[in-house]
């Protein structure tokens, strides 16, 4: 049992990490229909910006902080210089876009920071509770609980506030709602910051929780997809149920020996199951765009 | 024709002929690799400049071939080249099968659908690994990996290079054939509507999975001439991160014509390497490819290879 407890844990925690990354992913595409595949990437300059301010001896909460501001910066910099140019052209092309952007910032931040063995230390991460006999760190518990608390706060956000009309009224139609006067670039840069925000918090806690490696948070954007395609791109409730999902199933196939080294697949397969599903009945594509 | 016909034989020639001459040995590699994954990248480009679909999963499939063709040269005594032909037209299935639901989305989904293959491809690779003729199916040897056998009448580097660039031209004629024949006139249809196309009596499904075939065909082809210019294959060359630069840098060359898919090439193995030459971190390299990107999609989808096309043809005023 207590085996059983401490895989369903790793896999909440790190399920949690890829349904912050599909949130970040979901409320951006809603309102400017950007699906940025530059997410993981700014998460990943956030995490070593991060931990650069902690390496010159600064407090940790001002780490803490600039991860997130650096996040925000990042994705602002791009919603607010590259993609209105390309606001007009289909989604896949938007989204090739961030590939690019993409790998500038991994660009830059191999040739920042060279390659190298780094940990980011959490204060919450000495603090731990014991849970189903497991002893759970207060970082795991605070990413779990932010994923929830993100979906809660946006949900009631996007429903109830004056600029989350807005956002809803973008993601419905921009040509209309440009045509009724809602500040369109206002509105977008908005949530290109809110998402950012998610950006380098995840970057952070990913950094602290599973490894602090570029690569691997850049790479991270794949299954956080994964994790938002079981949202439709659209639902943050589902996208975060989908997340958690794929990491506990992912954790828990290490259980199964035959299947052991083929685990990290579990995003990719049910994302693509979900896809195949959500098309199902569909015969052709003609000029309907996803 | 003949003026669409010279440029590249004139290229052929300089490759086949002059390119040997002047290499040394380090670099007679880098170009062999560059000329394979320029194939690679016309394979993206059919898809991409034909049907508007997009292929994150290329790369996979250079994993597929390249481990169809190292699988047989350890099993079987057949002719390499044959071996590469088997591992074109085994990868040009698996290419068919990936269009399976590309036939029902296009756009975004099918890009997310690529990456998630590319992404499952990577860990297939890293679980199983390539054959260095151990035994078994999988043919994973623990220690030292053997030799595989060169193709007929090819015994040093640049025989291999030659070797290869002849098959890639061959494989860029094919795509040239089709191009200007039925299949090319369909896809064009189908890009411009599929409803009109299949108004028009063109069989749509037919020749989208034909598209993917044809894509997986190159792939595989290029992956075959990788495993036997490399000798071994590694399966960090296969990760999803290299398929989006792969497709990044087939955007960027430009997707149109074939003298795009060679500038994808040259981008993708002999600028680093020459960056690397001049003592210049590969990270710049990744710089420019992005930005490159990002100024190919805002204001040349045509790609360099459309920039350099139109500045020859402008007539000086």
């Amino acid at each position: 049992m207590m085996v059983y407890g401490l895989f369903l844990v790793s896999g909440l925690a790190v399920g949690s990490l890829y349904a912050l990354g599909g949130i970040g992913l979901v409320i951006l595409r809603n309102s400017t229909g950007v699906l940025n595949f530059a997410y993981g990437a700014i998460a990943a300059f956030s995490a070593m910006f991060a931990w650069q301010i902690a390496d010159w001896g600064l407090p940790g909460v001002l780490s803490w902080i600039s991860a997130v501001a650096v996040g925000i910066l990042l994705s602002v910099a791009y919603g607010r210089l590259i993609a209105p140019s390309l606001a007009w052209r289909e989604p896949a092309v938007k989204a090739i876009a961030t590939l690019g952007y993409m790998l500038i910032l991994l660009g830059l931040i191999g040739f920042i920071w060279e390659d190298a063995l780094r940990k980011i230390n959490l204060p919450s991460d000495k603090v731990a509770i014991s849970l189903l006999g497991v002893r759970v760190t207060l970082t795991r518990i605070i990413a779990f609980a932010v994923s929830i608390m993100a979906v809660i706060a946006m949900v009631q956000y996007l429903r109830r506030s004056h600029t989350g009309l807005n956002m809803r009224a973008l993601a419905d139609n921009r040509d209309h709602a440009a045509l009724l006067g809602i500040p369109i670039v206002k509105t977008e840069t908005l949530a290109w910051g809110i998402s950012g925000a998610l950006a380098g918090f995840t970057g952070l806690i990913f950094g602290s929780l599973v490894r602090l490696e570029p690569t691997v948070i850049t790479f991270m954007v794949i299954p956080a997809t994964a994790a938002a395609i079981c949202g439709r791109l659209r639902s943050l409730p589902l996208t975060l149920a989908g997340g958690l999902f794929i990491g506990v199933v992912e954790s828990m196939l290490t259980l199964y020996k035959p299947a052991a080294p083929l685990r990290t697949m579990a995003p990719f397969v049910i994302a693509a199951l979900v896809i195949l599903w959500m098309q199902r009945g569909q015969k052709l594509t003609f000029a309907k765009e996803a | 024709m003949p003026k669409t016909v010279l440029p590249p034989l004139v290229v052929l020639a300089i490759c086949l002929f002059v390119l040997p001459l002047v290499l040394s040995a380090l670099w007679v590699k880098v170009v062999t690799s560059a000329a394979i994954f320029a194939l690679a990248a016309a394979g993206i480009s059919v898809l991409f400049a034909q049907l508007g679909l997009i292929n994150l999963a290329q790369i996979a499939l250079v994993g597929v071939g390249g481990w169809i063709a190292l699988r047989l040269n350890y099993a079987t005594p057949l002719p390499v080249t044959l071996i590469i032909a088997i591992a074109g037209i085994a990868t040009a299935a698996i290419g068919a099968v990936l269009a399976l639901p590309a036939l029902r989305m296009r756009g975004l989904y099918l890009a997310l659908v690529t990456l998630m293959a590319a992404g499952a491809f990577q860990i297939l690779f890293n679980a199983f690994q390539f054959p260095n003729g151990g035994e078994g199916f999988w043919g994973v040897a623990r220690q030292s990996a053997a030799d595989i056998r060169p193709p007929l009448m090819v015994q040093t580097d640049v025989g291999y290079l030659r070797y290869s660039i002849v098959i890639v031209a061959l494989c860029f004629g094919l795509v040239a054939l089709h191009r200007v024949t039925a299949p090319g006139r369909a896809w064009a249809m189908i890009r411009q509507s599929e409803a009109n196309a299949m108004a028009a009596g063109v069989n749509v499904t037919f020749y989208k999975i034909w598209a993917f075939a044809l894509s997986g065909l190159l792939a595989g082809v290029a992956g075959a001439l990788l495993s036997g210019a490399l000798g071994q294959l590694d399966p960090r060359s296969f990760l999803a991160s290299e398929g989006i630069l792969l497709f990044a840098l087939a955007v960027v060359g430009g997707a149109y014509s074939w003298a795009g898919a060679v500038i994808a090439g040259i981008l993708y193995k002999l600028l680093p390497a020459l960056l690397n030459d001049f003592g210049v971190s590969a990270d710049i390299a990744l710089i420019v490819f992005g930005g490159a990107l990002l100024h190919a999609i805002m204001t040349a989808p045509r790609g360099i290879a459309g920039q350099l096309i139109g500045a020859l043809q402008r007539k000086p005023s």
